[in-house]
């Protein structure tokens, strides 16, 4: 089973507790940024960054009385089930957990920068002040995911079987989820959280918009949201299409071996035939000579 | 027919300029290992890839193309006429991969990791290919052009060890291509049967043509092939972001087509150039050959271009945004302009217009490949891009190497044939001629 998150942006105040809490799990540094300087006014920083993975968005618009209403929406990577970044990668630095997380492997990267172009959420980013970059982007906490409990015992007296569970639960669960206080964040199996998305859009019909984004966007993704405002204004691509990205590719690179055959037989072929012309050419020279 | 290198000065006034723009790049490379990517280019999370990616390694490998188009022409389909032009074509081949070569040591994150794909395989990716198409086309270009250097040295043993093991490295590089490619044992075996029986085979049944390394040339061919395609490949990873006026699943087959089409122009192209500036008359009937060549394959990617567009449904868009200009331009002043001026028999046989259509039809592939990459992408965001002076540098100082490389092995090494040099006006057989008189 892989693990997905569940976004329900209906929830969101923007506290971005979640933005800090990912800063501080993956220890990112702070970024200069100007207040009121990205597109949203109180959206800070502007986009995504190698030194920010989690980003609320605030999206402006106006209500039905015409006046100013802000939408939030989340940026980071939607952790595809096929992901274009990971078929990208020539090295297979980038690539997609059974778990659920794609996660980035420091020690292989070098830097091509093709993942950031085939991504088509635009998630991966680049260290462009440092002099050994490494692409960055959300792990989905892939590491406290993986992770064991930290804490056994409390005064010496093991902990039972119940509270360890619990424990693990919470250890295991990302450091956005774990920071969002209104609910906007649920963390569990991709199935469960699909059914839990639809039981909300059913309650409440009127709130939601009939959409799950990241059900079938490009072939399925592991983070999925659910709005009350249409997710092309929200800035979400509305054109991906539900097709996984690198099906787009295989055909190409799956066609490799067949092509170099055929090319080799193809070639001798012409070879053999330019050579017999070449060969009938000289005779007939040879004879004209003779006459 | 025998090549001589050409007798020349080393140090012109030329030479010391390229030079000077060789230094200025070195100056802003030094920055950009010293303080990141960031701090000598434009580029930024919007645009990831730019001029250098663009131009430096798109249009290097395709301008590059002359080397294999030559290749083929000759020695596959029987063109011998063409010889002279081959080993020229090769030269500018091997250095054009360089170019793309020095270029990746400067674009990447970790050129110094620039090996990992060596050793860390991932067969889905078509920067994986590219990597290795690389390799193991710069390995057969430049065992195309080691009998030059053997000859400059006077290395006969090595020559023969080199005819022995050509073929049997030529096999073995098709098969494991294919091996990481596909990790297909099958596929593997079929390829190392095809080309291992190939090689066997040539020698015996065409006798006429020893010595000439037809199964190295027939990997070059075929890698060649690969890699130009390959680089379409690339592409087919962003149908969101580039106009569908480029986008198509044949994008790497329209890369290889317009690759054929670029080598041939480019050949043209240089040798009219070396030609025209020593004031002498090129070889014409040859040129006007090539020209009939290009002619076709020009026909040829414009055809299967526009029926692409037209069968997917876009031809509309062509006519009706920004994108459409571009793509009009792309295929109409480097394509059908070029195509239609080498139609007629006469333009052909004229210097003027033939050099004009290859001059068209090189400048049109590198707006093709500006387009693909840059032009007709549509980016998120409003952050827009422009090349800094620093990219613009960098690719002018790797340009001026590229040309001085060129001439000063075309100086030291057997590269053009004297009947080549004579017919190009080149200064060596210049002033062997006036000695003979």
């Amino acid at each position: 089973m892989s693990k997905a998150c569940l976004v329900d942006l209906t929830k969101c105040i923007a506290c971005r507790a979640c933005q800090v809490a990912c800063k501080e799990w993956n220890e990112l540094e702070a970024e200069h940024t100007e207040f009121f300087g990205a597109p949203g006014g109180y959206q800070n920083p502007p986009a995504l960054s190698s030194r920010t993975f989690t980003l609320i968005r605030f999206v402006e618009m106006t209500d039905n009385h015409g006046k100013l209403k802000w939408a939030f929406a989340r940026s980071g990577c939607m952790h595809c089930q096929d992901p274009a970044c990971a078929s990208a990668c020539p090295v297979g630095a980038l690539r997609k957990t059974d778990e659920g997380p794609v996660v980035y492997d420091d020690t292989k990267c070098f830097g091509c920068r093709y993942c950031m172009m085939a991504c088509p959420f635009d998630v991966p980013t680049f260290q462009w002040d440092s002099p050994i970059p490494l692409i960055r982007k959300c792990t989905f906490c892939a590491d406290r995911q993986r992770g064991d409990v930290a804490i056994t015992s409390v005064n010496d007296r093991p902990l039972s079987e119940e509270s360890l569970a619990r424990h693990r639960d919470s250890d295991r669960t990302p450091a956005c989820v774990k920071a969002c206080s209104t609910g906007t964040l649920k963390f569990g199996e991709r199935g469960e959280l699909l059914a839990e998305a639809r039981n909300r859009m059913a309650a409440e019909p009127d709130k939601y918009i009939d959409h799950i984004y990241g059900e079938q966007e490009v072939g399925g993704t592991s983070w999925m949201y659910i709005s009350n405002v249409p997710f092309d204004q929200l800035g979400f691509p509305t054109t991906l299409g539900k097709r996984s990205y690198p099906s787009y590719i295989s055909p190409a690179m799956k066609a490799i071996p067949a092509v170099v055959t055929g090319l080799g037989l193809l070639l001798s072929g012409v070879y053999w035939v330019a050579n017999r012309k070449a060969k009938a050419a000289k005779s007939a020279q040879k004879e004209s000579e003779q006459t | 027919m025998r090549h001589e290198p050409l007798r020349a000065r080393f140090v012109t006034p030329g030479s010391v300029v390229l030079v000077l723009l060789m230094v200025a790049g070195v100056v802003v490379a030094i920055v950009r290992y010293a303080r990141g990517l960031g701090a000598v280019t434009n580029l930024s999370d919007t645009y990831p890839w730019g001029l250098w990616i663009a131009f430096d390694d798109l249009c290097g490998v395709a301008l590059a193309a002359g080397a294999f188009t030559m290749a083929a022409l000759v020695y596959i389909f029987g063109g011998e006429k063409y010889h002279a032009f081959v080993r020229p074509a090769v030269l500018t081949g091997f250095l054009g991969y360089v170019f793309v070569a020095i270029a990746l040591l400067v674009d990447l994150g970790q050129p110094w990791r620039i090996w990992h794909p060596i050793v860390m395989w991932h067969k889905d990716s078509a920067m994986f290919q590219v990597s290795w198409c690389v390799m193991l086309y710069m390995a057969v270009v430049a065992l195309q052009f080691a009998p030059a250097v053997f000859e400059r040295l006077g290395w006969r043993q090595l020559h023969e060890l080199w005819r022995a093991l050509v073929p049997a490295f030529s096999v073995v590089a098709l098969s494991f291509f294919t091996f990481i490619m596909s990790h297909s044992a099958i596929w593997t075996v079929v390829v190392f049967g095809v080309f291992a029986v190939l090689a066997l085979a040539v020698p015996r049944l065409f006798a006429s043509r020893a010595g000439v390394p037809i199964m190295l040339i027939m990997a070059g061919v075929i890698l060649s092939t690969m890699h130009q395609s390959s680089l379409g490949s690339l592409f087919l990873l962003m149908p969101n972001k580039l106009h569908h006026l480029w986008w198509t699943p044949i994008l790497p087959i329209n890369f290889f087509l317009s690759a054929v089409a670029a080598g041939f122009a480019i050949v043209i192209f240089e040798a009219t150039l070396s030609a025209k500036s020593f004031g002498r008359s090129p070889e014409s009937e040859l040129l006007a050959g090539l020209g009939r060549a290009l002619c076709y394959a020009l026909w040829i990617c414009l055809v299967v271009r526009l029926a692409d567009v037209m069968i997917r449904g876009q031809l509309a868009a062509a006519f009706s945004s920004g994108k459409g200009l571009i793509f009009l331009i792309d295929v109409v002043v480097g394509l059908m302009v070029p195509a239609l001026i080498l139609s007629s028999a006469r333009a052909r046989e004229s210097m003027t217009s033939l050099f004009t259509a290859a001059t068209l039809a090189v400048v049109g592939l590198v707006f093709n490949r500006l387009s693909v990459a840059l032009l007709g992408m549509t980016m998120p965001g409003k952050v827009g891009y422009f090349p800094s002076i620093g990219e613009f540098i960098i690719t002018i100082a790797i340009v001026s190497a590229l040309v001085l490389l060129f001439t000063l092995s075309a100086k030291i090494f057997p590269v053009f044939t004297r009947e080549e040099q004579e017919a190009f006006g080149l200064p060596g057989a210049a002033s062997q001629a006036a000695g003979n008189r």
